[in-house]
């Protein structure tokens, strides 16, 4: 690859992972969906210093996380919105040009809707969850997709909250 | 139903599921450290499981109530629980959640607990190991074998939890406490040793009492529930928990499908679902917060691929995205009856433990009785004989434990004080105490060392008030109800300060007895510019000499027409009036107190009962004090007055009761006209009390005596001076020392009582006289050439 190729794939994977926040923002789960490879997994893990221990709150490929969307309508789940604010820190794009990783810092806040009385806590914005996104993409054709997606927040402290992917 | 007590009835489970904000059991503080005290306190908890503590020196921070306690692995494997907080100043030592100690910290030594404030150290047994400065700066008053951190109850059982309990002498043992509950579980996690692999957390807005009663919501309608004694109960699924083909099934498998869960009282869930085991533990954080940690734990050793299997189990059964995979639907759940049998279970505990049970069930009750049980029995077991138990670390109390040892006693000796520290030294608090600079009392006036106690063998137990006695049973109840036998009692339990009503709760007003006292004046004194003194006995004028040594404007107000009313000869008061006035001090006296005046309730001002207003930025009340015998009186030991007074005594110290003996001053003899409050009364009654325990020769009763420093003044007095008896007249004596005298009281002829100021060959010659009944001739003793001693004036 060039430099300037190189430079432009990098440029092409932070737009994507920036569509990507405003998807799930918007809980426009297909639009998402279209920026993932067939072979994508998805996985929410965590390093419990308490216990010592690396954790996986949960994972599950593409096929398995459409259908939990397409059940989200029948759950029982706080509807409070939640706003990412995403920063791309790396893009390394493979010198063969078919792969990339990239790691992102993601902040994410919950815009109260439910809560305990709605009556009270509707409107206020709190701070939900910080940590990193973790990304691998494949390119093909010059179009990036993204393969996988670790959400490594560092929270233990989960409380009643979404049911959605972060 | 009543909405405002605690007290659970049928139906409240029903009717607070009708009720948004709960059943009507308002969360409030109270309520909250009531919780706390009765209940978390007394029950085990499992803190943490031993894989989180895999290695010697491996800890793990926690807490039981608003404890903090710590759990670490000693180099022997063996896991101890520890209350995390240093003895020497309180404060919190650990603060990470888990780590080792095998490596150095910032302020901490390779396999030590450090405390960063002061560097004190402690082993994985808590015992302490290291105190900074330990020889210089507490010489003998204090070793590290005395220090050390508080060791809780703990056991490791029934799967691998540590499970603590901060009552020593808990209700229950730990398999009595969960045992039976465990039953369908223990053989099932016991199979293999697990680790927990999951943690997190959350917290809900709601209080324990209120979160017991969303317990029935997981109750499932196919399973069947058992219920247990101290409130636990269990739900086994009973499509899968019976069924002989689906043990290949049952957990460590990777693929087990039953469900068992184990509901230990108040909020401690084990569930055994499908391939892992799943804790949730309820922290009540405050009256409104509880935290639930959720853990999960599988077998140590297996492979990838189970591991994987396990986790994706529980990520979507039981994790925090749960939802994204399964939610059960909530129809499913309803069985009212269930739900009703299970509230009521669950609530029926809650009020035992806090005393509301309709029936009087009650768990502190049984706590009581166990303790009760336990304390009767002695702990001294290398001493044999009687055991006599003093009630009050005074002088007094001390004395005789002291004259105790002297006399050959080798029974046991305890010693219960409600003060907090070792027993004091008092006299100096009016002193020098009050000019001195950052040391402390603690620091300057241990009346016995440490190490007295351990060579004596007396047992000393301070910050425990004793509660009652009963002399019938020779018992005396102390704190926490505990119950102490013994053969001879003897209170020791001094005397109160008087107060004056309006000076109650005013931060700038004090009294003067405890060390306690005595740190509180100084330190206000610091800060002040002035105090008005109210009483000129003893202590007003010493304390008034001291503060007015440190600059300050005092005024003393007495309400009597002379300073030292009640205790010393006309001219020796007026000498000290004058000196005090000397040296700038306003003295009021034959004035009372008309009003205490105060500002945002706080000492300003008193109005005298001339009308003159006396401002001050402080208040010392020194005017008496009363004998603590409340506690003889509710025994029925006869005092001087059927509402108090001094506890009467023979010549022996001996009370109404045989058995019971008072001292120093709290105790008057009959025959005694005035008590007298004295670290000499104090050693003489203890003498006498110690001779008739040991029934061995009773002390040579000395002469009363008595000193008082005032600036540069000593003062030092022997006999009592009759100040009522108008017979009684003072002779004047000169010195042969710069500002010395001394004041010879006689009824006739007879010598009662010398008062010497700054001369004590002169003090020593009177007390000599007054030892051996000998009576100078008073109209030769104003004369410096006649000797008292020589003078032969002898009298039976």
């Amino acid at each position: 690859m060039t430099h300037e190729s190189q430079a432009n794939m990098e440029k092409s994977i932070e737009k994507l992972i920036y569509r990507a926040a405003l998807a799930l923002d918007d809980h426009n789960w297909d639009d998402w969906f279209k920026l993932c490879d067939n072979e994508f997994s998805y996985s929410i893990t965590s390093f419990s210093p308490e216990i010592n221990k690396n954790m996986t709150y949960f994972s599950g490929n593409k096929k398995e996380l459409k259908g939990l969307m397409d059940m989200l309508p029948k759950h029982n789940t706080d509807h409070s919105p939640l706003h990412r604010h995403t920063s791309v820190y790396t893009v390394d794009v493979a010198d063969d040009g078919k792969t990339a990783d990239a790691i992102s810092s993601v902040t994410i806040y919950q815009n109260m809707l439910d809560g305990i009385n709605s009556h009270i806590d509707s409107g206020e914005s709190r701070l939900f969850v910080i940590g990193k996104y973790i990304d691998k993409f494949k390119i093909t054709d010059g179009t990036p997709k993204f393969m996988s997606r670790e959400t490594k927040i560092d929270n233990r402290r989960l409380d009643k909250g979404s049911h959605w992917p972060l | 139903m009543e909405t405002n007590k605690q007290i659970p009835e049928k139906g409240a489970y029903e009717a607070s599921s009708k009720n948004s904000f709960g059943d009507g059991a308002k969360a409030s503080k109270q309520l909250f450290i009531e919780e706390q005290q009765n209940i978390l306190k007394n029950i085990w908890v499992p803190v943490c499981h031993e894989s989180e503590v895999p290695e010697p020196y491996d800890f793990r921070t926690s807490s039981i109530g608003n404890e903090n306690i710590i759990v670490c692995r000693a180099p022997d494997g063996k896991i101890n629980a520890l209350l995390n907080v240093c003895p020497h100043r309180g404060m919190l030592i650990e603060r990470r959640p888990q780590g080792s100690f095998l490596e150095g910290q910032a302020s901490g030594n390779p396999k030590r607990i450090t405390c960063m404030f002061h560097a004190w150290q402690f082993d994985m047994r808590g015992n302490c190991v290291y105190v900074a400065r330990e020889k210089e700066g507490y010489q003998d008053r204090f070793c590290k074998d005395d220090a050390g951190l508080r060791r809780l109850r703990c056991n490791v059982n029934f799967g691998g939890f540590v499970w603590v309990n901060m009552n020593d002498q808990p209700v229950a043992s730990l398999e009595e406490w969960v045992g039976d509950a465990f039953s369908s579980l223990e053989g099932k996690i016991n199979s293999t040793p697990l680790e927990v692999v999951h943690y997190r957390k959350e917290f809900i807005d709601t209080d324990l009492k209120a979160q017991l009663l969303k317990t029935p919501e997981k109750v499932d309608i196919h399973s069947k529930h058992s219920f247990f004694n101290f409130g636990h109960f269990m739900t086994e699924d009973r499509r899968t928990g019976a069924n002989t083909d689906r043990k290949k099934n049952s957990f460590p498998t990777p693929d087990a499908m039953q469900s068992i869960r184990v509901n230990l009282f108040p909020g401690f869930s084990f569930h055994l679902d499908g391939p892992s085991l799943n804790v949730a533990t309820v922290t009540p954080v405050n009256e409104n917060r509880l935290m639930v940690e959720h853990k999960s734990l599988v077998p140590q050793v297996e492979s990838e691929t189970d591991r994987s299997t396990r986790t994706r189990f529980y990520n979507a059964n039981s994790g925090p995205f749960k939802a994204m995979g399964h939610d059960k639907p909530k129809a499913a759940v309803q069985n009212e009856e269930k739900k009703q049998a299970v509230a009521d279970h669950l609530l029926n505990e809650w009020s035992r433990w806090m005393d509301q049970h309709p029936d009087g069930e009650s768990r502190l009750s049984d706590l009581t009785m166990r303790r009760r049980r336990n304390a009767i029995l002695d702990k001294d077991e290398d001493l044999i004989g009687p055991k006599v138990v003093v009630i009050g670390a005074s002088h007094a109390g001390i004395a005789l434990a002291d004259r105790l040892r002297k006399n050959g006693f080798s029974g046991k000796v305890a010693i219960f004080d409600r003060q907090v520290g070792g027993p004091m030294e008092r006299p100096p608090l009016s002193k020098g105490f009050l000019l001195g600079g950052g040391e402390t009392v603690e620091s300057k006036s241990l009346l016995r060392q440490k190490k007295w106690y351990k060579t004596n063998k007396v047992r000393l137990n301070t910050q425990t008030s004793v509660q009652a006695i009963d002399v019938k049973n020779k018992t005396v109840t102390v704190n926490n109800d505990d119950i102490v036998k013994y053969d001879k009692l003897v209170i020791a339990s001094g005397a109160i300060p008087r107060e004056l009503p309006d000076t109650v709760g005013m931060g700038n007003s004090f009294t003067l007895r405890q060390p306690s006292d005595a740190n509180a004046i100084r330190q206000a004194a610091n800060n002040a510019d002035s105090v008005v003194i109210i009483g000129g006995g003893y202590i007003g004028l010493e304390v008034a000499a001291s503060l007015r040594k440190k600059g300050m404007d005092v005024t003393v107000i007495e309400a009597a027409s002379r300073i030292l009313a009640r205790v010393a000869s006309q001219p020796l008061a007026d000498h000290l009036e004058q000196l005090h006035r000397d040296n700038g001090v306003t003295v009021f006296t034959g004035i009372g107190v008309e009003k205490i005046n105060k500002e945002d309730g706080s000492f300003e001002s008193v109005t005298l009962s001339n009308g003159e207003k006396i401002k001050a930025d402080m208040l010392i009340t020194g005017i008496g004090v009363f004998p603590d015998s409340k506690l003889a009186a509710e025994a029925g030991i006869e005092t001087q007055r059927d509402d108090g007074g001094a506890i009467l005594v023979n010549e022996m110290m001996q009370t109404s009761d045989e058995d019971v003996f008072a001292i120093g001053d709290v105790a008057i003899r009959r025959d005694q006209v005035i008590a007298v409050e004295s670290v000499h009364n104090a050693q003489e009654t203890a003498s006498i009390a110690a001779a008739a325990i040991t029934n061995t020769l009773a002390p040579t009763l000395q002469t009363p005596w008595f000193w008082s420093d005032q600036y540069d003044t000593k003062l030092q007095s022997v006999g009592i001076v009759p100040v009522q008896d108008e017979e009684v007249y003072q002779v004047v004596r000169p010195s042969k020392r710069e500002h010395g005298m001394s004041f010879w009281s006689y009824k006739g002829l007879e010598l009662v009582a010398v008062e010497v100021v700054n001369d004590p060959a002169t003090y020593m010659e009177a007390r000599q006289c007054l030892d051996t009944k000998r009576s100078p001739d008073p109209s030769q003793i104003s004369s410096l050439s006649y000797s008292p001693i020589d003078s032969g004036g002898g009298r039976s």
